[in-house]
């Protein structure tokens, strides 16, 4: 196990986002002056209903996007673009079909030149720590969609980035499938080391998971509220059940209803 | 299996259809040979040599033309598939060459190029260029996101990028395109050497007609059909080869 430590990682600094959706009328702000830091190895949970912009701050995080004002810095260094240091964990997975298994998982060492040898050995024991192994050569359409977020876990963990971005990796999976990869995905950040910013709206996910739950508001996305999460790590399943777990959640949950209702109402009239 | 089956049915009912209508005397024999006599004719060309030197020639220029086609299509359909600004200048010039059928070319290529192949092999290149450059440029477009934004994030460079991310990507797209540039340079070519060359098998269509040798006409054509249906069966297994991971997705 390894504790969070003090070294400051991610610092997110004045961070808002608009976005022009037609011309002529005003912007829509995605995200108001976000403050926040993430230590080193620490694992961050980002907890808001859809619509709160907190997976337009990890694309903003990862380099994909620029954020309108403000800036973050890695390690200091103010983000401009994508790179290995900060890899990601998709929803939708984002393997690439035309490769397999194994082929998808090297594909950061090969994008660092390492000759073929070396990262199918390399390759091969963080498919095996996610416990893919047999499924090697088989290709993305071929496994299921568990098998394939284990894949993409795997794909992110094996250029051995500073930190790991996860958006919403578990939305499209069953239930079973998820609680299974929430564990999968405790022992992996355990076993790591590395910081981890976790994009979810399941309150009981950001709980399970996270060292602190970072807690948004809809549009304009500003952070509510952060909660630290005490249990010891890794987290294992028994936690689950524990009172101040439950009583956590519980509490989020009623602070976080009116947010929730807001959204769900606002979408059933977007419908109408 | 049965697919094929009915294929074979509907190919045989089709020729004994136009032997009883050739053999009942319900055509002119002369505009119209039977099977019998065509296929009598296809063996006679092919004996004498001339068949194989005509198919020869065209599949030389529908080859030339279609190789400078695809390489050009694929190359710019990849660039203004990923820059906006090129496509921004490049589009419109496409979209305004793109309605000119590459029959309405036949006269200023034969200005350009004289006769021989070099008509050939541009009208082949008009005509597959088009659905080429159409199919990559709409397929990089159409690439997700969220694919070249994981290559990014794990460090692929651009030439990474290009060769494992956006060109497989577009490959299930870009092969239809491939498939239908082929058998519209395959048409473009016959149609040139009506006019514009002194051998292939539209060369020896024409020379047929003035000759009122319309077995050997009706031979040429279904030498081209048999030559058309023939490229697309292997285009479209070898497609199959390349892009099989993409079938099941579909």
């Amino acid at each position: 196990m390894t504790a969070p430590g003090n070294g400051l990682q991610l610092k997110i600094e004045g961070v808002s986002k608009r976005y022009f959706v037609r011309r002529g009328q005003p912007p829509i702000q995605a995200l108001e002056r976000i403050d926040l830091t993430v230590r080193t190895g620490e694992f961050v949970s980002l907890l808001g209903p859809s619509g709160c912009g907190k997976s337009t701050l990890l694309n903003i995080v990862a380099g994909f996007q620029q954020p309108s004002e403000g800036r973050v810095l890695h390690n200091g260094e103010p983000i401009m673009r994508p790179d290995r240091r900060r890899t990601v964990v998709f929803q939708d997975y984002a393997l690439f079909p035309w490769m397999t298994v194994q082929q998808n998982v090297e594909f950061g060492l090969k994008a660092q030149g390492m000759d073929p040898g070396s990262r199918a050995v390399i390759a091969r024991d963080f498919i095996a720590r996610v416990h893919l192994s047999g499924f090697e050569d088989r290709y993305p359409h071929e496994i299921s969609g568990g098998m394939k977020q284990r894949a993409s876990i795997a794909r992110a963990l094996v250029p051995n980035p500073d930190v790991v971005l996860m958006d919403e990796p578990f939305g499209a999976l069953d239930a079973q499938t998820r609680v299974l990869l929430q564990e999968e995905v405790a022992r992996l950040s355990a076993d790591t080391g590395k910081t981890v910013v976790f994009v979810t709206h399941s309150i009981e996910e950001a709980v399970f998971l996270a060292d602190r739950v970072v807690v948004m508001t809809t549009r304009p996305g500003r952070i509510r509220s952060q909660v630290e999460v005490k249990l010891p790590r890794p987290r294992v399943p028994e936690m689950r059940y524990d009172a101040w777990f439950i009583q956590t959640v519980q509490q989020l949950w009623q602070s976080l209803k009116p947010d929730w209702q807001e959204r769900s109402d606002s979408d059933a009239k977007a419908r109408h | 299996m049965a697919t094929r089956l009915r294929g074979v049915v509907g190919f045989f009912g089709f020729i004994a259809i136009w032997q009883a209508l050739a053999s009942l005397g319900v055509v002119n024999s002369f505009l119209l040979p039977s099977p019998l006599v065509v296929a009598g004719a296809v063996i006679d060309l092919t004996v004498d040599g001339s068949l194989g030197r005509h198919v020869l020639a065209s599949l030389e220029r529908v080859f030339v033309g279609f190789l400078v086609a695809a390489a050009i299509g694929i190359l710019l359909g990849l660039v203004t598939g990923w820059s906006r600004s090129t496509s921004d200048v490049l589009k419109p010039i496409v979209e305004a060459l793109r309605p000119i059928p590459p029959i309405a070319w036949t006269p200023i290529a034969i200005l350009w190029f004289g006769v021989g192949n070099a008509p050939s092999y541009f009208l082949v290149f008009i005509g597959a260029v088009f659905p080429v450059f159409v199919n990559t440029f709409t397929a990089v477009r159409g690439i997700d996101r969220s694919q070249i934004n994981a290559a990014l994030c794990l460090g692929a460079g651009p030439s990474l990028l290009l060769r494992d991310v956006l060109i497989p990507a577009s490959l299930p797209i870009i092969f239809p395109g491939l498939r239908i540039g082929l058998g519209i340079g395959w048409m473009c070519v016959v149609a040139a050497e009506l006019i514009a060359a002194e051998s292939g098998l539209g060369y020896m269509i024409q020379q047929n007609r003035v000759l009122l040798q319309t077995p050997n006409v009706v031979a040429g054509m279904v030498t081209i059909g048999v030559i058309g249906f023939g490229m697309s069966a292997l285009m479209g297994l070898f497609e199959r080869r390349v892009i099989g991971w993409s079938q099941s997705t579909r």
